[in-house]
């Protein structure tokens, strides 16, 4: 495409400046051929269900890698704070604390898995990639030790389930509660991300690191806010995850990472610079989750699942970049 | 060991800048990293029975070959992209695609192919693989992060798929030469990875080609203004990562009899051996020492622990801070901080 840069006609600009609705345009088509194909999909328990099953954890996690990814870096240790939050909680609740005490200590072990990051990453001067990669092995080594090789702790006794239940199962004006924390995440990291100082210097950081430096911006201390932030969003969801499965299940975060990542750069391609955003991380969510709820529903196995979300994100990233040109 | 070492170490003809103060200071610190893989091998050798035995070395090397081949196409993937975190090369599906591959070789081999056409269609799906992601990168001009993780997706559901997400016995003559044959008191597994080194180190540097190759990935800019033609020696690294996965996938198959279902779990692994490799040069670039480096760093810790007896529980964890440990040693040698 580079190569016939010498003459484009009129009409090319309007088709660049729709790339950027290739996303949006394809998840109505996704959501409008699943209405048609599998009948149970629009209706109200399906998108409620999915919503809560499928959207909420992914959509927080998602979100602390959008925070990360503005920064320039990447997070690949986002599941071993899910589930060292989802590990402190769970086993303190089992050892007879309290709520309080227990996700106290959740959020604060994922919180440790973020200054661990930032101390890697702003005082040793590793590579974000190589950082969060080491932690990864890191947290899960830690975590099989804890668990004597990956056994599962369930809470299934019947006291601990009004704990739970009020965590996960509870409603405020009609809405259920990990919705709300979603809702309050979502426009917290937004307002931060894209409203405050700290976001503009954020985002400096991942479009310009040299000039953000040279700008007298306190590179050190705005990258370790970005990963502490980042990890604590995901103690939140070890919390909901754990509440919800009212167990923890070693290892069980690591399966959001490559679908984050995933989330957060189709969310860059609503934007012309193709810049990560907090919209664009919730769109690139509900593609992923839409598209492997209505798999599910229009009748495909686990295995063709995989493949058609594969396929279908291909695709949608070939007619986003493809309509663009070539990026830079 | 020590002749790959000598490999990254070639220190330039001594230019009298100022900067040559800082070059003695890196190399140093490099020299620090290697110091550090000597210690750790010293301690194994003295406290792990049998460690230090001919047969043991031999046996990590055969058991390296696997994730040296693979850990090889990332890097070339990571020296023609460049190495920045979100926008350089990687190439996220090679583990997904070495397992698609090791599945359909199992497939065709089970269902009583030859040799000849099963190996001809698992290196044409690596390859295709390959191409895909070529295409998705060069063309349509997709983050490589991101396209890859697309075609990763791809591939490992397709693996599911004709697999059924079960172990595929197979076995032929190709196999069990592979597997079982000796020459000149080596074993095939140990001559395939030594002479896969050998070429790859020509390759990578000391062909015109791995020059051009670093020019594309280090300054792309530059390296049009010169004249190359940037997407195709791009593309040319996907595919050739594709091989990769398809060479490995028949060594797989060779080694265990069978395709197994964790092979797109090697992912963080190659993605360590190729990112730790570049510890080992002087400009921090990967290099065909550094990834040899690093590949038998990862196989000799896991063989060292695995010998003395300590828990599995702990190998990954303790790999993990080892990175991290030479990591931090050598980049505090970088010649300017950002």
């Amino acid at each position: 495409m580079s190569e016939s840069a010498s003459f484009r006609p009129p009409w090319w600009d309007r088709v660049r400046d729709a790339s950027d609705y290739a996303v949006i345009v394809a998840l109505l088509v996704i959501v409008t051929g699943f209405s048609i194909a599998a009948p149970s999909f629009l209706t109200t328990a399906n998108l409620y269900n999915l919503i809560l099953n499928n959207v909420v954890l992914l959509a927080i996690v998602a979100i602390a890698m959008t925070l990360v990814v503005s920064s320039g870096g990447i997070d690949l240790s986002v599941g071993v704070s899910v589930d060292m939050a989802s590990m402190a909680f769970i086993m303190l609740l089992a050892g007879g604390s309290t709520v309080i005490v227990a996700m106290a200590a959740g959020i604060g072990a994922a919180l440790m898995v973020g200054v661990l990051n930032a101390l890697l990453i702003t005082q040793l001067k590793i590579s974000p990639f190589l950082a969060t990669l080491g932690v990864l092995f890191i947290g899960q080594s830690t975590q099989k030790i804890a668990s004597g090789g990956g056994k599962p702790i369930y809470l299934a006794n019947a006291k601990f389930a009004p704990t739970f239940n009020a965590i996960v199962k509870s409603e405020f004006f009609g809405i259920p509660t990990p919705m709300i924390v979603l809702g309050v995440v979502a426009i917290g990291v937004y307002v931060i991300l894209h409203r405050s100082v700290f976001g503009r210097y954020v985002r400096a950081l991942g479009a310009q690191p040299g000039v953000a430096w040279y700008s007298g911006i306190r590179v050190p201390f705005h990258t370790s806010l970005v990963y502490i932030i980042a990890a604590g969003l995901c103690g939140v969801t070890g919390i909901l995850l754990s509440s919800t499965v009212k167990s923890y299940v070693p290892l069980s975060g690591d399966g959001y990472l490559l679908d984050a990542i995933g989330a957060t750069f189709i969310g860059t391609t609503i934007s012309s610079e193709r810049r990560p955003s907090v919209v664009g991380t919730l769109i690139g969510v509900l593609l992923l989750a839409v598209t492997r709820n209505g798999l599910l529903l229009v009748g495909w196995n686990f295995y063709w699942q995989q493949v058609g979300i594969g396929v279908l994100v291909f695709a949608v990233l070939a007619l986003s970049f493809g309509l663009k040109g070539r990026g830079h | 060991m020590t002749t790959t070492c000598a490999e990254g170490q070639t220190l330039p003809a001594a230019t009298a800048s100022p900067a040559a103060g800082l070059r003695r200071g890196t190399f140093i610190l490099r020299l620090g990293a290697l110091a550090m893989f000597a210690l750790i091998m010293l301690y194994f050798a003295l406290t792990a029975r049998g460690f230090a035995t001919p047969y043991n070395i031999f046996n990590v090397i055969e058991q390296t070959a696997i994730m040296g081949i693979l850990s090889f196409g990332m890097s070339v993937v990571l020296i023609g992209g460049g190495t920045d975190v979100q926008t350089g090369g990687i190439d996220l599906s090679i583990a997904a695609n070495a397992g698609l591959c090791a599945a359909i070789y199992a497939i065709m081999l089970a269902g009583g192919w030859t040799d000849g056409p099963a190996v001809a269609v698992t290196l044409a799906v690596g390859v295709g693989v390959g191409l895909l992601n070529a295409v998705a990168v060069v063309r349509l001009g997709i983050l490589p992060l991101l396209a890859t993780l697309a075609v990763m997706n791809i591939a490992a559901g397709l693996e599911l798929t004709v697999t059924e997400n079960s172990v595929i016995g197979a076995s032929s003559p190709l196999t069990q030469l592979i597997a079982t044959g000796r020459f000149a008191g080596l074993s095939a597994l140990a001559w395939i990875i030594i002479v896969f080194s050998l070429v790859m180190t020509w390759g990578i540097h000391y062909s015109s080609l791995g020059m051009r190759l670093y020019a594309v990935g280090g300054h792309p800019e530059a390296a049009r203004a010169a004249g190359l033609n940037v997407g195709l020696y791009v593309a040319g690294t996907y595919v050739f990562s594709g091989l990769c996965a398809s060479l490995a996938a028949i060594l797989l198959v060779a080694r265990l009899s069978a395709s197994t279902t964790a092979t797109g779990q090697l992912l963080l692994a190659i993605l360590a051996a190729a990112l730790l490799g570049t510890v080992f040069s002087r400009r921090f670039v990967p290099t065909a020492g550094g990834t040899i480096m690093a590949t038998l760093f990862i196989g000799f810790l896991a063989n060292g622990f695995q010998l003395s007896n300590v828990s599995y529980y702990w190998v990954n964890g303790v790999q993990g801070v080892l990175i991290l440990m030479v990591v931090a040693v050598t980049t505090f040698a970088k010649p300017s901080g950002k």
